[in-house]
């Protein structure tokens, strides 16, 4: 009794939707031998209640939905033999070292002392503790993928005032009760919050005969892509309040309205423009955050913009053999984007673990690539930045969001004093994931740093 | 024919409980009727869950003689019960000469309440016992004996235990009227069993009507009522309202750290729980009675509070905010436990605000030696159970233990809150205790799900699913909370 079984796989992959799916299967093709984790009972992750259209422009070139975008995945990863475990969690990677709080103390609580016997991975590899219906298991492996995706900002992180009655869900909640509960979670619905998950939540809920008030937003700008805004909102006549924000929530039990009141340009609300909406539900899509708890447990340093681990051009951690990719690393505008993502950081992540293994060669440590070390930033109106750093001479991709919406500006790629490259005018949108190359050549005249910087033509 | 016991109690919040737990020793008739579907709903669970050392309270109230007494008993009752407790001593920060000058009274004011081992600290000592506590305090008053619970977990194991040694819990049972069956008869005093005293009180609820020979009245915010009801005095409760926010977890708890109290208050205090999450706790305003919104301007004045005493707190990493109300009686700057002055075999534990949590077993034990001094005589049940079976914590066993349990019930493998590793036979496990959890909050209160950061983004739906299979009722009868406290009100597509 209480034995702990033990496995051992070249690359672990921690999550089993689109990010997962496609590290596992990249590092699979690459000859690494893969398992998949993944806590609920299918693989899919979230796609599985984005029954709207939209997923594979990209990727497949034609149009699918979340669930039939997820089924090619999913069909790809049982012909090949990649090993899923399902209802599965991963618990800790090397003990959670760096973490202090299992067990820390008072309350006559023990020290779990069996923790420390594990903080010590076999050489240069890692462990990766797993609680399945069958026991707990000890994974060995060369490689972690994490491909945990993100969570959902809630109405405590954004502070909204007010009664704490049932009827205030987060979108994808909400989502979740319509898509796969068939359970209709109130009538009257408000949403706060343009992100896609808002937008895409109106339509649904219109489609299923709830009366939809309106989507308030507190930007002046909408969150979400521009065709969601309008396949979602002005196609159904749903109203969109800019500069509009959620001030109140109302009732004892459940929902009974909101108080609204528009902001100034500091985002604060302006008095005496409250305005009471009767509804039974609160919808919030204010937000997605990259889930890293594990992550951080197991000592990986995160970027406090992005919320996800810096990571190098191959989407390696600073804990070396621990990658990251999809939605755990920054949050992502299209599925199709992050399958790319994963697809790097699961061949890269093989690649290492084979390398460990003396059967081929990686690329950090391939003989004729020239190892740099080289700092990236993001300046101006460019938000943030992956990856954070480069570590080798190599053509790469630099990806990024812009703060706020900008009508005419340019990407300036400098590295000390020097501009490397400079883009032509052009607009940029916050909801748009931007990718800007980095070539060899430009890479040649980089000093220790580089920053990317989006610059408004009007301001400068 | 309405059900008789010796003694009813009014209200199950940490007070009512921790009565029932005391008297549950004894060869007595106890019932325990709560207004809300579960244990603690009131000020009970909406406080900083801290157990204050008791230095705060004027010496000579009965809140200084309960809020010391409570605090050493903590120890003693966590561990017979159960529940999490950390005694990890509180520092009171000053930040100039008039704030030390103040913290000589809290010190003195300590030493007369019986407040063990306190001490007036230089700067170097404080960043010894608190490295991120404030460089700019200048003094601190260390108090060895302060801890931290989570404050409706006191209350519910108080509950379980009472439950296991006979005691009735009827939720749901708001007090309608009390009709005084008998008028002018004192409680007869020396020998004779409570059960041979006359019934004094028919208490009508909406679930039926039940006979008391005593009442004790721990009521909360509805302990005026009561004793109207009951022809006790007549007294007026104010709602002190406070906003509390809880903050993501540390990876070490931080300890308690309190600033010089206000004329009214504990000030803005910022302390570890025993899940290390950090808690400012709280606000303190008088609002109409019921009031428990939060206000930004409160949020506000507890961030900016806390980053006063503890000024590397990342406080945008916001759990839950929340607000509590507590009711006090006006014009008594204390507690009010004693026996009625007009109504015989009535007994107060009301105005019990902060520090309530601490004070619970003291008051306890208080109220046990009222009823002696009236003449009940207590006999000790020979089967009573003062140990509480703490429920199985799956995210603080060991790895060894978590694999035990899976292997017993794969249910404890299949996880269904992920920020906090509740499984899902924890759940069950919670739904089916005495008393039991019958809400989406009360399963959270009893085992964490939905308490972490995501705030039950991704369990909710699994976790309503388990209530409505569990109690055999369907999706639209599972509430939040209490009230019409509905989640979903039905299926979209009746075909499916």
């Amino acid at each position: 009794m209480g034995e702990i079984r033990t496995r051992d796989f070249d690359v672990t992959v921690i999550g089993g939707g689109p990010a997962g799916m496609g590290a596992a299967l990249a590092a699979h093709a690459t000859g690494a031998s893969t398992v998949i984790i993944e806590r609920n009972e299918h693989l899919g992750g979230i796609l599985r209640q984005c029954i709207h259209p939209g997923f594979g422009l990209t990727h497949f070139k034609e149009e699918l939905t979340g669930p039939e975008y997820a089924q090619r995945f999913i069909d790809k990863v049982s012909e090949s033999g990649i090993e899923t475990m399902l209802g599965s969690m991963a618990l800790a990677i090397n003990g959670g070292k760096g973490n202090e709080r299992r067990g820390g103390g008072g309350a006559g609580i023990p020290a779990d002392d069996v923790c420390a016997e594990r903080e010590a991975p076999a050489a240069d590899g890692h462990t990766v503790t797993v609680m399945t219906e069958s026991g707990m298991v000890e994974i060995s492996c060369r490689s972690v993928v994490l491909a945990m995706g993100c969570r959902e900002r809630t109405r405590s992180e954004i502070k909204i005032p007010g009664s704490r009655p049932a009827g205030v869900f987060t979108a994808g909640l909400a989502q979740r009760y319509i898509n796969i509960e068939n359970l209709r979670p109130g009538k009257r619905v408000v949403i706060l919050g343009s992100g896609d998950i808002g937008l895409i939540m109106a339509r649904r809920c219109a489609l299923e005969g709830l009366e939809v008030e309106g989507v308030y937003e507190l930007m002046p700008y909408a969150n979400g892509l521009h065709r969601n805004v309008k396949n979602c909102l002005e196609d159904f006549g749903i109203p969109l309040h800019l500069s509009t924000t959620v001030t109140r929530v109302i009732g004892r039990d459940r929902v009974e309205a909101v108080e609204v009141s528009r902001v100034d340009a500091d985002l604060s609300p302006i008095p005496g423009t409250e305005q009471i909406i009767p509804c039974d539900a609160l919808l919030l899509s204010v937000g997605l955050i990259p889930d890293n708890e594990i992550a951080q447990a197991a000592g990986v340093e995160l970027d406090p913009r992005t919320r996800g681990a810096r990571v190098n051009q191959d989407l390696q951690t600073g804990v070396p053999g621990i990658f990251s990719c999809g939605n755990v690393l920054h949050v992502h505008d299209l599925a199709d984007n992050v399958t790319a993502e994963a697809e790097r950081a699961g061949k890269a992540a093989a690649l290492r673990a084979l390398a460990g293994r003396g059967t081929t060669g990686s690329p950090a440590e391939d003989a004729t690539t020239r190892r740099v070390d080289i700092a990236v930033h993001a300046s101006g109106l460019a938000g943030y930045v992956v990856p954070s750093r480069i570590t080798r001479v190599g053509s790469t991709k630099l990806f990024f969001r812009v703060k706020r919406p900008v009508d005419q500006a340019k990407l300036v790629i400098r590295s000390g004093g020097e501009v490397i490259f400079t883009g032509k005018p052009r607009g940029f949108k916050p909801s748009i994931m931007e990718a800007a190359p980095l070539t060899v050549k430009m890479l040649k005249r980089v000093g220790e740093e580089l920053t990317l910087s989006i610059e408004s033509i009007e301001e400068l | 024919m309405a059900q008789t016991f010796d003694i009813v109690i009014a209200g199950a919040g940490v007070t009512g409980c921790a009565i029932a737990r005391q008297l549950a020793r004894y060869d007595l008739s106890i019932c325990v009727l709560e207004a809300a579907n579960d244990i603690a709903l009131g000020a009970s669970k909406a406080n900083g869950g801290l157990v204050h050392a008791g230095y705060d309270p004027a010496p000579g109230t009965v809140k200084a003689k309960v809020n010391a007494r409570g605090c050493a008993l903590y120890g003693m009752w966590s561990e017979e019960l159960g529940f999490l407790f950390r005694r990890t001593g509180s520092i009171v920060l000053g930040f100039s000469e008039e704030d030390r000058a103040h913290l000589e009274v809290l010190e003195a004011n300590g030493r007369a309440n019986g407040v063990p081992d306190l001490e007036i600290i230089a700067p170097e000592r404080i960043r010894e016992i608190e490295p991120r506590a404030s460089r700019e305090a200048t003094c601190a008053l260390w108090c060895p004996s302060t801890g931290y619970v989570d404050p409706f977990d006191v209350a519910i194991a108080c509950a379980e235990n009472a439950a296991a040694n006979g005691v009735v819990f009827m939720r749901s049972a708001p007090v309608r009227a009390i009709d005084n069956l008998i008028e002018n008869a004192p409680l007869q005093a020396g020998g004779a069993p409570l059960s041979s005293q006359p019934v004094r009180f028919a208490i009508h609820t909406p679930r039926g009507t039940v006979r008391a020979r005593i009442l004790i009245n721990a009521a909360g915010s509805g302990a005026a009522e009561i004793s109207a009801m009951a022809g006790g005095e007549a007294f007026q409760l104010a709602w002190r309202q406070g906003n509390i926010v809880v903050l993501d977890k540390e990876p070490r708890a931080l300890m308690p750290l309190y600033p010089v109290p206000t004329p009214v208050s504990k000030g803005v205090i910022v302390t570890g729980t025993v899940h290390d999450n950090t808690v400012i706790t709280a606000t303190a305003a008088l609002r109409d009675p019921g009031d428990r919104d939060t206000y930004v301007s409160d949020v506000e004045a507890l961030l900016a509070g806390a980053r006063k005493l503890v000024p590397d707190l990342d406080t945008r990493r916001v759990v839950r905010s929340f607000a509590g109300g507590r009711a006090v009686i006006q014009g008594l700057n204390d507690f009010l436990i004693s026996p009625s002055s007009t109504a015989h075999g009535l007994f107060h534990a009301a105005g019990i605000q902060s520090p309530g949590v601490a004070s619970a077993p003291a008051v306890a034990e208080l109220m046990e030696s009222l009823l002696r001094e009236a003449g009940v005589t207590l006999v000790e049940k020979p089967d009573w159970q003062p140990r509480r079976r703490a429920p199985e914590d799956f995210d603080r066993s060991t790895t060894e233990h978590q694999n035990e349990l899976i292997e017993s019930d794969p249910a404890w493998g299949r996880i269904v809150c992920r920020c906090e590793t509740v499984p899902e036979a924890e759940i069950v496990a919670a739904i089916h205790r005495t008393p039991g959890a019958v809400s989406v909050e009360g399963v959270k209160r009893r085992c964490r799900a939905g308490m972490g950061r995501c705030q039950s983004g991704f369990c909710q739906s699994r976790v309503l699913e388990i209530l409505a299979r569990e109690l055999d009722c369907h999706p639209e009868d599972v509430l939040l909370e209490d009230g019409g406290s509905w989640i979903v009100d039905g299926v979209l597509k009746e075909d499916r």
